[in-house]
């Protein structure tokens, strides 16, 4: 059973000056790839991916609407009701893996960078951010042993441009045995087309408007593949993502209504 | 041996996906359909307009079931086509599931999903958690009987009445759908509950109160479907806390020609109805009966 749990707010780590990251006083030992359900009392309740899966659990926010907005005014000491960590985490099976991150899609993938490292796996990630200072966990991957490739839209840092323009090059030199992505679903879209051609298996993780969270209410099922993203999601595979007209184009709201990426039908 | 028939519709098993679990896309439904194994497949609640529902936590398990508070949400009826299209690629039948706030949108949402191809209507007077809809018309005889009544003016489909037993005597209700030309009762919808926090002393769910379901509320359920099916000639279909084939097949013993299952997807995966329906036939065998039929009703005799 996925009973909440009531928390207190243990720590809060200003990651950039949109994205904080909260430890929590709860003891998890979740894969990579899984997410929680966190509830703020009286407020709402959001999925997010676990960005510290080890001891105590560490959620990494963006302030974009209401709710994290909500968030952020909370302090060491605040409650948070979690459920979870839930869903399919990410499988490694391969040595030599690479991670594509966009904006505060790198949380999932800081902590699989991290376990990877410390089972003797070679870890390069390409971290990409609209400008320097929205970089998220550079330090935390490159300290953990990893090779850190940069992208920003500016170009304040790394290579201007996106994560998929640091990927096509790195591609024409390198081959890996695994590609993980969490981000915008565009790029994500676009991470899987390139890894399609060099067949490099890739897996990605979905964001979707979550009611349950449980696997019961549907909202979040995956139109051609009938895949619920709380339950057989969070992370899905190319082949599976491949089949699906969903992915990559449009997301459902709370009313189930298709909302397509970009504003476009 | 599984085959059941339900006001002309021919169930190639007699589990169904009730309303409200899964329901919301084509995709969903039909994969319910096709590798969850219903014998028919029941829509989310469709309306006349958008609705988001209620704010999060929409759900919350407790020990013996969910409440649950998703408040109605659907895309609309005019958007629903599409979804309907796709569920009917799952090979079983699709019963359109209508809420209103008043008479005539139950009417005109279910004269709409008549001509998307769904094989019937199940009328929603059972959800309790949104003021003046669905329960609203489903506590009082005058209320029900005319929801049926305007809509069976519209609709040529059988046309199902799902229940609640938050109504004061739910056989009464039944008897006045009957009357009002209800070709079959579904019964029961989810009850009213509530689950508090002890930390931090608030309600969990966003809309406070939700709807109890799962195998807490099977005999409130079970007790209902027997006094129902005592009364009335329509078929009865059981819908309340059924996970296994024994649960089942207590429903049918109390008179349900059919089951509606939900919350068990929850405990036993989406392969549930598969489940449900080898456990049904094992235990058809085992006490040498040729037919579910066969067993419908044996304990009101």
């Amino acid at each position: 059973m996925h009973e909440m749990q009531v928390v207190e707010i243990k720590r809060i780590i200003k990651e950039t000056k949109r994205i904080r990251t909260f430890i929590l006083d709860l003891d998890v030992s979740a894969i990579p790839g899984q997410f929680v359900m966190v509830w703020l009392p009286g407020v709402d309740e959001k999925p997010m991916s676990a960005s510290y899966t080890r001891g105590d659990l560490g959620i990494t926010v963006l302030r974009l609407g209401d709710f994290t907005r909500r968030l952020f005014e909370l302090s060491p000491g605040d409650l948070l009701g979690i459920r979870g960590p839930m869903g399919r985490g990410f499988k490694v099976y391969g040595d030599r893996l690479l991670l594509v991150g966009g904006g505060v899609g790198v949380a999932p993938l800081a902590p699989l960078a991290e376990e990877a490292l410390s089972e003797g796996k070679e870890v390069t990630a390409i971290i990409g951010a609209i400008t320097k200072s929205e970089l998220l966990f550079v330090d935390r991957i490159a300290k953990a042993g990893g090779r850190v490739l940069i992208s920003t839209d500016d170009g304040s840092a790394g290579k201007k441009g996106f994560t998929t323009d640091v990927l096509r090059e790195l591609l024409e030199e390198e081959s890996f045995d695994q590609c993980f992505t969490c981000g915008p679903e565009i790029m994500m879209a676009k991470v899987l087309a390139i890894t399609r051609e060099k067949r490099i298996p890739t897996q990605a993780s979905l964001h979707r408007y979550f009611k349950c969270g449980i696997g019961i209410c549907g909202q979040c099922v995956l139109d051609g593949i009938g895949l619920r993203v709380c339950k057989e999601g969070p992370t899905f595979r190319d082949k599976e993502l491949w089949k699906s007209p969903e992915f990559g184009h449009y997301w459902r709201n709370a009313a189930g209504q298709k909302i397509y990426f970009g504003g476009k039908r | 041996m599984l085959e059941v028939e339900l006001c002309g519709i021919r169930l190639r098993n007699p589990t169904m996906l009730a309303s409200g679990i899964l329901g919301t896309s084509g995709a969903a439904l039909k994969r319910v359909a096709k590798s969850g194994g219903a014998g028919a497949i029941v829509t989310k609640s469709i309306g006349l307009t958008p609705r988001e529902g209620h704010r999060n936590p929409t759900v919350v398990e407790i020990s013996g079931g969910l409440i649950s508070a998703i408040g109605l949400a659907n895309p609309g009826y005019e958007e629903f086509g599409e979804e309907i299209r796709v569920a009917r690629e799952g090979g079983v039948p699709v019963i359109g599931s209508v809420y209103g706030f008043n008479f005539a949108e139950y009417a005109t949402v279910a004269e709409k999903l008549e001509s998307y191809g769904v094989s019937a209507i199940e009328l929603n007077i059972s959800y309790p958690n949104v003021g003046k809809a669905g329960a609203f018309f489903g506590y009082s005889e005058e209320l029900a009987s005319e929801v049926v009544r305007e809509v069976k003016k519209k609709v040529r489909l059988p046309v199902i009445a799902k229940l609640t037993a938050g109504a004061g005597d739910i056989v009464a209700i039944a008897k006045a759908c009957e009357d009002a030309g209800a070709d079959a009762i579904t019964a029961i919808g989810a009850l009213r509950a509530m689950k508090i926090d002890l930390t931090t002393a608030k309600p969990v769910l966003g809309n406070e109160v939700g709807g109890l379901s799962g195998p807490c509320i099977k005999p409130i359920a079970l007790r209902c479907v027997y006094e129902i099916a005592r009364e009335v000639s329509v078929p009865v279909i059981g819908c309340g806390g059924i996970a296994t084939g024994r649960d089942a097949v207590e429903f049918f013993l109390a008179g349900a020609r059919a089951v509606q299952i939900g919350t068990a997807v929850l405990y036993r995966g989406i392969t549930v109805f598969k489940k449900v329906s080898q456990e049904i036939k094992e235990y058809l065998e085992e006490n040498g009966h040729a037919s579910v039929d066969e067993i419908v009703g044996l304990a009101l005799r």
